[in-house]
């Protein structure tokens, strides 16, 4: 494809050939690279036939770069491995952590934003920027509990950490939204808050209410379509920065590609409608 | 908060994630009952996975018992590495000592197969050995020259008929019940293209690729196929072998002038 990235779609292994076979303008995939972190196979066959004719992201769930323990040598071997294969216009991870004393924590877990956490989590991004020998996106989390001892708010905190590293911001707008849901504080707020130049991805994705707890805790499932709310929230950020590379993502519940599709180009079509306001004020 | 105040807000996570929720009170604005979302969703990455490798047990198992086993297997056992598609290594002999399983003490070896299908089925890709480079070996090289096994080759040997136990079970399905037979059995696990393969194997072959895999030489391990099997034909075995795409290269490379 030549158009540069528009919507993109989380990559799942039952839509590979849909995927390969794709051909709307903008489109691109994001995988987990940690679900690509063997030897060979069936899974890398797929994966190089999706990147040989659309762009690709990687984004990471393991790196653990909020933990109190550096990323580990070992992983980011393995993933600049997979960077140098692949070539991804995109390389993320998330603020959280889910690594330490030798266990992995399947989720991506919160953490008091201390002075202190941003030296720490900023040390653990230089490494990761350095071992992967390019810059990074950080993912803001969904957040389930209010912890006390926060030195900084979470934009605070993800502003600061781009301006000491160079990295930059994937913004989950859902994410926000479920987390500004949580937590108690306005979505609004909190987008506005994110200088435009910082933001290098989007995602979008779909919640569900706790099954116990009701719409008072909000669950980021990615196992339903994106919600009406996100849907403006994300129009609302995207008049305001102009357009960006953004994901669909769909983890549970996985439907037709066909459905995702669907999606996607909701998704391609704001984009092109901001892209056109913004030649018509030009 | 100083660093030591921040080590200890981890330990209490940790403590937290492992039962004790009242570890993390003094972090918490309020009571927290979003604190099971981080448990359940840790639980379920692990289960997940689980479930996607050992698919044979969970079909002999049911769905039900096979997630409250993976739960308890995770909570003692739980992920060292971020990929987890290596998780679940310990499984099968974390089941055959699992109580629960007693009645059913064919469940770790067929956790055992679904692990060897998944090793195959993730391993380093390699073009497999044809016949006309093995046809250059000379009758004297056979002691000193090794034939590397692909590295998608898996086998396993057992008391009795496991293998076919595990075929039965595999799709596309008979529906027939399946009884565990008591004759010896070995199986192996290959990759043509795109797909994994297991074939049921005789006993001088098993032994043959044995030998390869713990590096003897072509000789060497032809003897091991004799003890096994007094009848065997070697031709036959390497021919198989070259059929199945079960080389991968010879070690010392032949020289192409001969």
């Amino acid at each position: 494809m030549t158009t540069a990235p528009g919507a993109g779609l989380g990559l799942k292994p039952q839509h590979y050939a849909e995927a390969i076979s794709e051909s709307a303008a903008g489109a691109w995939f994001e995988v987990h690279p940690e679900n690509y972190m063997c030897d060979g196979g069936p899974r890398h066959v797929a994966l190089a036939a999706v990147r040989e004719r659309h762009p690709l992201s990687l984004h990471g769930v393991g790196l653990s770069l909020a933990g109190d323990e550096p990323p580990d040598e070992a992983q980011l071997a393995r993933l600049r491995h997979l960077v140098d294969r692949y070539e991804p216009f995109l390389v993320s991870e998330h603020l959280a952590w889910s690594r330490r004393r030798g266990a992995y924590h399947p989720d991506l877990l919160p953490f008091p934003r201390t002075s202190a956490a941003l030296v720490r989590v900023a040390e653990h991004i230089d490494r990761t920027q350095e071992a992967l020998g390019r810059r990074i996106l950080v993912e803001n989390p969904s957040l389930y509990v209010a912890l006390d001892g926060h030195d900084l708010s979470e934009t605070e905190f993800l502003i600061d950490l781009c301006r000491s590293t160079g990295c930059g911001l994937l913004l989950d707008v859902n994410n926000v939204y479920v987390s500004a849901n949580n937590l108690g504080y306005m979505a609004e707020t909190y987008l506005d808050a994110i200088p435009a130049s910082l933001i290098g991805e989007i995602h979008l994705a779909g919640h569900a209410p706790d099954a116990t707890l009701g719409p008072d805790l909000l669950i980021d499932t990615h196992g339903a379509p994106v919600g009406a709310a996100v849907w403006d929230l994300y129009r609302r950020l995207i008049t305001r920065i102009g357009t960006r590379p953004t994901l669909i993502e769909r983890d549970d519940n996985v439907p037709a590609y066909l459905d995702l599709a669907a999606e996607r180009h909701a998704a391609s079509t704001i984009l092109t409608s901001v892209q056109e306001a913004v030649f018509v004020h030009a | 908060m100083s660093t030591r105040e921040e080590r200890s807000f981890f330990d209490a996570f940790d403590a937290a994630i492992g039962g004790n929720v009242a570890a993390l009170s003094p972090w918490l604005k309020q009571p927290a009952p979003g604190f099971s979302v981080y448990r359940n969703t840790i639980a379920s990455g692990a289960v997940g996975a689980l479930a996607a490798t050992f698919t044979t047990v969970q079909l002999m198992t049911g769905e039900e018992w096979f997630r409250a086993v993976a739960r308890e297997f995770s909570r003692a056992h739980p992920p060292v590495d971020p990929a987890l598609l290596c998780y679940g290594e310990a499984l099968p002999d974390w089941l055959a000592n699992f109580p629960p399983a007693a009645d059913t003490p064919y469940l770790a070896s067929i956790a055992h197969l679904d692990w060897l299908w998944w090793q195959s089925w993730s391993a380093a890709d390699a073009t497999a050995l044809d016949g006309v480079a093995l046809a250059r070996l000379t009758a004297e090289s056979l002691g000193s020259v090794k034939l590397d096994l692909h590295p998608a080759v898996r086998t396993a040997s057992f008391e009795t008929g496991i293998p076919s136990l595990w075929l039965a079970h595999q799709a596309p399905l008979s529906g027939e019940p399946h009884l565990l037979s008591d004759v010896p059995e070995r199986i192996l696990f290959t990759r043509r293209g795109l797909h994994v393969q297991s074939h049921l194997v005789d006993a001088a072959t098993f032994a043959f690729l044995d030998a390869l895999r713990r590096g003897s030489s072509i000789l060497v391990a032809a003897e091991g196929a004799l003890v096994a099997d007094p009848t065997c034909s070697l031709p036959d075995i390497l021919a198989g072998g070259i059929a199945l795409g079960l080389f991968s290269s010879i070690t010392p490379p032949p020289d192409p002038s001969r």
